[in-house]
């Protein structure tokens, strides 16, 4: 298989399930191996919860650090964070705020999407 | 080949108001999706489906508007085929 743009949209809040940290961990498997795949990650709905400032990133730590070394960061939809009335102060160093219009830019730019 | 959106109700609710900003999108309603507020994916112009087993075990039939047509799961593995898949189920 050829090297893929894959999406991945995370929309269940972090803890009460794996989602969270198990798309992390398919992320960075995406990336890896022989055809190294390139991706985005935005976060969308009560997803955008993992990206507050204080969660408890320890079971994640390790895939978000692989992700960085690889240049690649984390993205939140406005429209999410607005509804839970969230700003950027609120979330963590780095995360990138996206408005509705450019999610569906990363649709359109990826192969395929993968959602947790 | 159009986006297809498979919606199903929890994080399908995350992707609608996406999909009523893509302009050509198709929106298969799944499982739960079929409970799913879809009057702006009409007022957008998506083309909307529902799954006709998921819509006949939550005795909605009645109640799904008229802009919705019913599909059963061999007709989406043909859209499935068809389309880009963006899955929200």
């Amino acid at each position: 298989m050829a090297q893929r743009h894959v999406l991945f949209t995370f929309s269940h809040d972090p803890y009460g399930s794996i989602w969270y940290t198990e798309g992390l961990r398919a992320v960075v498997g995406v990336t890896s191996g022989i055809d190294e795949h390139s991706v985005d990650v935005v976060y969308l709905g009560d997803g955008v919860n993992f990206l507050r400032k204080n969660v408890d990133r320890t079971d994640s730590n390790k895939y978000l650090g692989t992700l960085s070394k690889l240049g690649y960061g984390l993205k939140a939809e406005k429209e999410s964070l607005d509804a839970k009335g969230l700003r950027a102060s609120d979330l963590a160093d780095g995360v990138e705020i996206v408005p509705r219009s450019g999610v569906l830019e990363l649709i359109q730019k990826a192969d395929l999407t993968i959602d947790f | 080949m159009a986006n297809l959106y498979l919606l199903d109700k929890a994080i399908g609710q995350n992707a609608l108001p996406i999909a009523a900003q893509d302009k050509g999108a198709k929106v298969v309603l799944i499982q739960d999706g079929v409970y799913l507020e879809t009057e702006p994916l009409r007022a957008a112009g998506a083309e909307v489906f529902a799954i006709g087993q998921d819509v006949q075990k939550r005795g909605i039939a009645g109640s799904l508007p008229s802009y919705v047509k019913v599909i059963d799961y061999g007709q989406l593995i043909d859209l499935v085929f068809a389309n880009k898949v963006i899955n929200f189920s």
